[in-house]
This record gives structure tokens, C-alpha cells and sequence, in this order.
């Protein structure tokens, strides 16, 4: 998604990329950085925008950015008259943005939530905003060479940049450069998000987001977790939440779940695509019956997206940073073995039986765990778009085409697991 | 005549005087509905002030209930009178056509008594239903017990300047699902029990009238006649366990009655709810074991012990073990609530202090206690430990 948005002030066009729409006029244009790809995919059948004499004078084809391929179309309806009425229109099938940001995002290395960063900047970056993304730790690291990392190229592709380093130099890191939005998606705790927080009060950052976790939530007996519910007070989050909100005029805290798409970081629906496509049983603790919300990132980064283009909306909320279903464990495997096309064998157990290996054992926990989008889509407008057993099937065609499904692995804890059940247990 | 109607409502109808000890504190009104997590809420586009009823300003209608005489109806239809309506209940007078609500001061009721109208006929008695409907003419119908479409279509041909059919569908409608929870918009089950509630609603979508459908998923408070909260109660009374099948942490949802009759009133003559379904109830969902704990602070009984049983190792012949179906069965309240503002005010526990100091609390109830699944339960699990 492009947006065209022209300045009626500026001369040249190179330096309108980095102008800010003027919120009245619907028929002004803005050339921003556009890669040949995303440019042709973009219909342009007639064009409206105000012609002042200083635009009409400056715009010429052979100034605008290299990457700026113009179809055909496009330059013939390009007419520019000193008239206040445009002689053509042009309309542009991409939403635009309401005000261009300049976003810095600071994503952790590693873990579930790498790649929320990853769809949030190429999102933004769709969306004519500006994103930088820092990534805590070298860019050498091994880490680096796992997905959403290994693809940041498409960051850059996008316009972004990619830079690397500790929070704890972030001044250093981002020196001379100012932010609209901060996004923090790397702390846990104070002591990892302070330095992010503090260095972008100093330097005057409007709005700060950061990535919370719904498992701060206390258990309740009456699901689902709403926004306003009780949290664990030790949680590290939760202190984050707490300085944030004192710190910041404009903040605000999204509470994700467990999350699928392409680039993830950490395993999740490829747990269960193990299993079923080597014919294994798959070992669900407890009744299979406990619920939990398993999102396509796109809704997560769709979230953020709409907090970044309504502050004012999103400004002093905790949001729950979900899709708006949630999925029992059992219904997660069938899903899964839908997308495959293969059968599947659930096996329930007891995870005491198996002791200390229980945690490794499986990737959700043992409990219903299931909050719902309910601030995003009152006050953000905000609507989900994950389909499970659609993504999931694009998934599992992702997971074969990598040759996940051809990789030898071994299921010591499963064949744990299954041995334990065979057993009779004495009462 | 409206704003009257808002004053009396605050005044008469919620105005109960519970007998037994309440579990709420002294200065909340029994109408209005604390929330029950005191701890800030997100910001909200739609505020409803507590305990008000945002009468939207209709005019005085002519309404026909169908049914009115024993849970739902009872309530909604004071609510009606008090709006100012003239209000018929049409039943077959089995049940008496007007009884007080626990509580409800003499005044109210009579107030309420001299007002309602009753008309005697079997809905399924087809012509009756016509020509007596035809006869009087009717603006708005409430259809509280309409099971199956037929009966509908002599109410519709009677009335044929119908302004809008309301009608009480059923979340039961909605086709079992690994992704929860149900929405207006998810598939429906053509083959389920409440098969006759989805044909219903394709009539009357197929026959162009304006019609509201509610679905609410299970309904519960003062002279409930279904077991819900009351199975619960008689076993804490007699402190006996709590079987609960399974592993107990099926969700189920409950919706306050009194919850359901406002958004009865909140849909009337409003456009915004033509030709639309909403879900009904509460705005959180429980898990069995939940509810069995629910209930009993509702009480004031201690914590009750639970045992779990699987059901397929038992034959309960034609009893039923357990009041709700055995499976996660919950609906989002959200359309309701983004699109006409509905709000559920009682939280669960305070709903079923409400119902237990209203109902069961008092020694009313409508099933006799009967325990003999449970002893076949208990005495199977006592036999294995």
C-alpha cells in the first residue's frame, strides 16, 4: 500500500519525499521512495491534484527518484495547468496515510515476538512512513541468520533502515536522528525498556508504543482477558506499563498472545505440522480443552499501524494485541491437520505424570489463556483478518516447500510422553 | 410520557427489597449493575450511565407479547407498561396472567396489573391466532416462545402493517465450532435442535418484514424455569458436591434476564436493528467449575467440592447429569454493544446474588431437588477411591 501525497510548497520534488501531507487538500501528491514492484501494482487511472505555479514549474519527469518507474498511463495524464482546476484526474488505489511519522522500532533478537518488528516496519514502510529499526545485539550474531532477521533486506527494499546495537547506547546508536513513534517490542522489564523510554522523552518522541504480553493477565474463572482486568503485580511488564504512563503523555501497551506467519522466529503451528506429517501422535496436556488465541501477525502489525495513524485515539489504552478468536488446543492440532491434508492422533496426559520435562514438552500453556480485542476495535476502529484455517494452510505450504517436512528430528519427550500413558497407574 | 416512564422504571420495577443478607454493598441500588472489577476500564466510545435506561423516545405502541407469563416476558413486559405501552400477553392462561416479583411493592404491581392486557389462545391454533390478532391490529410483536416458523406466518398475514417482529431466537443456533466465540455472522446449524428458531428467522428475513431476532445463550435470574443457577443452589443448600462432567473447564456464558428484557426495549423501533440477529448476554463467559464457585458466593455458601466424572461411563437413562451442554458454547455480545449501545450491567456473581436473594434465596423454586444422577456419580467415584 502506497500513499501519494504531494506538499503544494515545495519546489523540488527530491525534498517533497520527506514533507508532511497537508491534512485539507485530498488532491495534493507526495512522490515517496518507491521500488519499481510495489509501484506497478498500483492502478493509477486518473489523477486529481492542485497545481500551483511553483509545482507546475518544478515537476518534470527526469527529476523525479530513479525508482520512480511511470507507467504510461500516468505520464500521458500528467498535465499540469496554471488553472486552480486539475485537467485530469488521478485517483490512487492505496490508502494514505493521514500524517507521514518517522518510526523507530526496537526489536529484540530473538523469541515470538521477533517478528512482530518485522511486519510492523514493511507495513509502515507500506504505508508511506518512515522506519528505522534497531535490533538489539551485532549484526554478526548467529541469531541474525534466522528468520524475520534473514529478510530484513525487505526492510530495506522498502525504504527502511536496519541498524544494530544495545539499548543501553541507543543515543549513541541513533545520534542526530528524531522520531515521531517509538516502538518498543524487546523489553520484558524495566530494566530493558528504560533506557529505550528515557532517551526518547529526552529526545522528544510524541508517542511511545511497547509490546506487553497478555500473560500478565491474572487467571480468571470468567474469560475472556479484558483490558482493565487484573495483572500479576510482579510482572515485569506491568512495571513497564506503570513507567510508561507517567513518563508519556502519548503511550500506549499492546498485550499480544501467540502469533503465526511467515518469518516467525520461534516455532508455533510448526510444533503441530511435526508431528502430523510424520504420522506421530500429538501429545496435548491436560483435556485439550483450554483455549488460547493464536493471531496471523498481520493483525498484530495491522494494530500497531492504527495506533501510529491515530494517537489521539490510541493515546493512555492497553490493548490486547489479538485476533478476535480464540482456539482450543485440540482445534489448533485439527486445524493443522486440516491444512495438511493428513489425519491426525490426539493423545491427552497428564503433564505431572512426566515431571520436570513438561515445559519443554509443549509450546502453549496448560491453562485456558484467552483475551479478546475488545479496546483495538472500540476505540482504534480496528478489525482482525486472521482466518486459521486459511493461514494455516498457507502455512503448511510454506513448511514443505522449505523442506521442513523431509528434516530429520527426533521426539524424545513425545516418546516419553506416549511410553508414560502405556503404563496403568495405580490408584 | 417517556421520561415518566424512565422515572417509574427506576422507581417501581428495580426497586426489589432483598429479604436475605445482600452480598453487594449497602449503597449500590439493586438495579444498577457495579461492575464488578473496580479497576479502570479502557476508555470507551459508548458510555451508558448506570442503571438508566436510554429509553429511546418512541411513541406510545400497540404491542402484542406472545407468551409474557413466566420468565422473560414477565420482566419485559413491565418494562413496557412502565415505557407507556399497551401491552397484550397472548397465552394460553395456564400460567396466571400476572404475578408480584418477589420484592416489588404492592403499588408497583397493581400499577402493573390494571395496565396489562391478556389474550387467551393457543398459538397453535392457527385461524384463532389470525383472525383475533387481525381483529385488534397490533403494532410491534414480541415473540418470546415461538418455536417453530409456522406459528409465526398467521401473526405476519394478520398483521399486515406490522411496524416490526421481535423475536427470541437462540445462540443454539449456531453450528459447534473449534473457533469460538460465536458470532451474528458464523454458520448455523440446519440440523440442531433449535432448528425451528433459524427457520423462523429465514421466514421472516424471506417475508420482507422488519424484524429484530435476539440470541441470547443461557438465560438466568429471579423465576428462571430453567435449572441453570438453581441446579447449583440445591446442592449447595444441601451441601452435597458438585458433579461436574468432564474436565470442568468447558466455557459456557450466562446473561441476566433483566440484561435480556432492556435489550428487548433497546431494539424497539430502532432502525438501527432492522432485519439484524444479535447475540444477548453477558459481557464475560465461566467455566463450569467457575460457576459452580460463582454460585456459591452468590449464596453465601463455603467453597463446594467438586468431582469431576466422564459421562460415558455412566447411564443416566433419560436424566440429565448436568444442566448445560457438555462443550464450550459462547457468543460475543460486541454487535450489540458497538451498534446500539446495549451493555450488560450484571457481572456474573452479583447476577446470581440477585437471583439467589430474589428466588432460591427465599425458598422459591420451580424443580424439586433431585440428586439421584449425582448418587450414581458420587457412588461409582466411591467405589474407585
Amino acid at each position: 500500500m502506497v500513499g501519494f501525497i504531494c506538499n503544494q510548497n515545495t519546489a523540488n520534488v527530491k525534498e517533497v519525499s520527506m514533507a508532511t501531507l497537508l491534512s485539507s487538500s485530498s488532491s495534493s501528491l507526495l512522490f515517496t521512495n518507491l521500488s519499481p514492484q510495489s509501484l506497478s501494482q498500483i492502478s493509477l487511472p486518473s489523477l486529481s491534484f492542485s497545481s500551483s505555479p511553483s509545482l507546475s514549474s518544478s515537476i518534470s519527469l527526469s527529476s523525479l527518484p530513479k525508482r520512480f518507474s511511470l507507467s504510461p498511463t500516468f505520464s500521458k495524464n500528467l498535465s499540469l495547468s496554471s488553472s486552480s482546476s486539475s485537467s485530469s484526474s488521478f485517483t490512487v488505489n492505496a490508502s494514505i496515510a493521514s500524517e507521514k511519522k518517522k518510526v523507530l522500532i526496537v526489536n529484540t533478537n530473538s523469541g515470538g515476538h521477533a517478528v512482530i518488528g518485522f511486519y510492523f516496519a514493511k507495513q509502515l514502510l507500506g504505508c508511506g512512513h518512515d522506519v528505522t529499526i534497531l535490533t538489539v545485539g551485532d549484526e554478526s550474531s548467529d541469531k541474525m541468520k534466522k528468520p524475520p532477521f534473514s529478510r530484513f533486506s525487505e526492510i530495506v527494499d522498502g525504504g527502511g533502515k536496519t541498524v544494530w546495537g544495545d539499548v543501553g547506547a541507543i543515543g549513541t546508536i541513533l545520534e542526530g536522528l528524531t522520531f515521531d513513534v517509538v516502538l518498543d517490542n524487546n523489553g520484558k522489564d524495566l530494566d530493558a525498556v528504560r533506557p529505550v523510554a528515557d532517551w526518547a522523552k529526552s529526545s522528544g518522541v510524541g508517542q511511545f508504543l511497547f509490546i506487553s504480553s497478555a500473560g500478565i493477565y491474572k487467571q480468571t474463572e470468567e474469560p475472556p482477558h479484558v483490558e482493565g482486568d487484573a495483572v500479576k503485580a510482579d510482572a515485569g511488564h506491568v512495571a513497564v506499563e506503570k513507567y510508561l504512563s507517567e513518563v508519556f503523555d502519548n503511550w500506549a501497551s499492546f498485550r499480544p498472545q501467540y502469533m503465526i506467519g511467515s518469518g516467525n522466529n520461534k516455532d508455533c503451528e510448526e510444533w503441530f505440522f511435526d508431528r502430523i506429517v510424520r504420522g506421530r501422535p500429538v501429545p496435548i496436556p491436560g483435556s485439550g480443552m483450554q483455549l488460547t488465541n493464536i493471531s496471523h501477525v498481520k493483525d498484530l502489525s495491522s494494530m500497531l499501524t492504527k495506533a501510529v495513524e491515530n494517537p489521539t485515539a490510541a493515546s493512555g489504552n492497553i490493548f490486547n494485541c489479538v485476533s478476535d478468536r480464540a482456539v482450543t488446543l485440540d482445534g489448533m492440532a485439527k486445524l493443522c491437520s486440516k491444512a495438511a491434508g493428513l489425519p491426525v492422533e490426539i493423545v491427552h496426559y497428564d503433564p505431572k505424570a512426566i515431571g520436570s520435562d513438561a515445559k519443554k514438552a509443549f509450546p502453549f500453556r496448560n491453562m485456558h489463556f484467552y483475551a479478546e480485542p475488545r479496546a483495538a476495535k472500540d476505540i482504534l476502529g480496528w478489525q482482525s483478518a486472521t482466518n486459521l484455517p486459511e493461514d494455516l494452510k498457507e502455512r503448511f505450504e510454506e513448511y514443505v516447500k522449505i523442506g521442513r517436512d523431509k528434516k530429520t528430528m527426533t521426539f524424545d519427550i513425545d516418546d516419553k510422553i506416549i511410553e508414560s500413558l502405556k503404563v496403568p497407574v495405580s490408584v | 410520557m417517556a421520561a415518566a416512564g424512565v422515572a417509574t422504571l427506576q422507581h417501581n420495577f428495580f426497586k426489589m427489597q432483598p429479604s436475605s443478607v445482600s452480598l453487594l454493598p449497602s449503597s449500590h441500588s439493586s438495579f444498577c449493575g457495579t461492575k464488578f472489577n473496580t479497576s479502570v476500564q479502557y476508555k470507551r466510545k459508548v458510555c451508558q450511565p448506570k442503571g438508566a435506561l436510554n429509553v429511546t423516545a418512541s411513541s406510545a405502541k400497540k404491542i402484542l407479547v406472545m407468551g409474557g407469563t413466566r420468565f422473560i416476558g414477565i420482566f419485559l413486559s413491565r418494562l413496557l407498561v412502565e415505557e407507556g405501552h399497551q401491552v397484550t400477553l397472548f397465552t394460553r392462561g395456564k400460567a396466571p396472567i400476572t404475578q408480584p416479583l418477589p420484592g416489588e411493592s404492592d403499588e408497583a404491581y397493581n400499577a402493573f396489573k390494571s395496565k396489562i392486557l391478556h389474550l387467551k389462545g393457543d398459538r397453535k391454533d392457527f385461524d384463532f391466532v389470525k383472525t383475533s390478532l387481525a381483529a385488534e391490529g397490533f403494532d410491534v410483536v414480541y415473540d418470546i416462545n415461538g418455536r417453530e416458523a409456522v406459528e409465526v406466518e398467521p401473526i405476519l398475514d394478520a398483521l399486515p402493517k406490522l411496524e416490526q417482529y421481535i423475536y427470541c431466537s437462540s445462540a443454539g443456533v449456531y453450528l459447534k465450532s473449534d473457533l469460538l466465540p460465536h458470532c451474528e455472522t458464523d454458520a448455523v446449524d440446519p440440523k440442531s435442535r433449535h432448528k425451528g428458531k433459524l427457520e423462523t428467522e429465514a421466514l421472516l428475513e424471506s417475508k420482507g418484514v422488519n424484524y429484530t431476532s435476539i440470541r441470547p445463550v443461557y438465560i438466568y435470574g429471579p423465576l428462571n424455569y430453567n435449572p441453570v443457577e438453581e441446579w447449583f443452589f440445591h446442592r449447595l443448600k444441601a451441601g452435597r458436591p458438585i458433579p461436574i462432567p468432564n474436565s470442568g473447564i468447558q466455557v459456557t456464558q450466562l446473561g441476566h434476564v433483566k440484561d435480556l428484557a432492556k435489550a428487548f426495549i433497546k431494539v424497539l423501533g430502532n432502525e438501527k436493528a432492522s432485519k439484524q440477529v444479535y447475540n444477548i448476554s453477558g459481557d464475560r463467559y465461566v467455566t463450569f467449575d467457575g460457576l459452580a464457585r460463582a454460585c456459591a458466593k452468590a449464596g453465601g455458601f463455603p467453597e463446594p467440592e467438586i468431582v469431576h466424572y466422564n459421562p460415558k461411563e455412566f447411564d443416566f437413562g433419560k436424566k440429565k447429569a448436568f444442566p448445560f451442554r457438555d462443550q464450550h458454547f459462547f457468543a460475543s455480545v460486541e454487535k450489540a454493544k458497538a451498534e446500539l449501545g446495549i451493555v450488560p450491567e450484571y457481572g456474573l456473581v452479583e447476577g446470581l446474588t440477585d437471583s439467589y436473594n430474589l428466588d432460591f434465596g427465599r425458598g422459591t423454586f420451580r424443580k424439586e431437588a433431585d440428586f439421584s444422577t449425582d448418587d450414581i456419580i458420587l457412588g461409582k467415584s466411591l467405589v474407585l477411591s
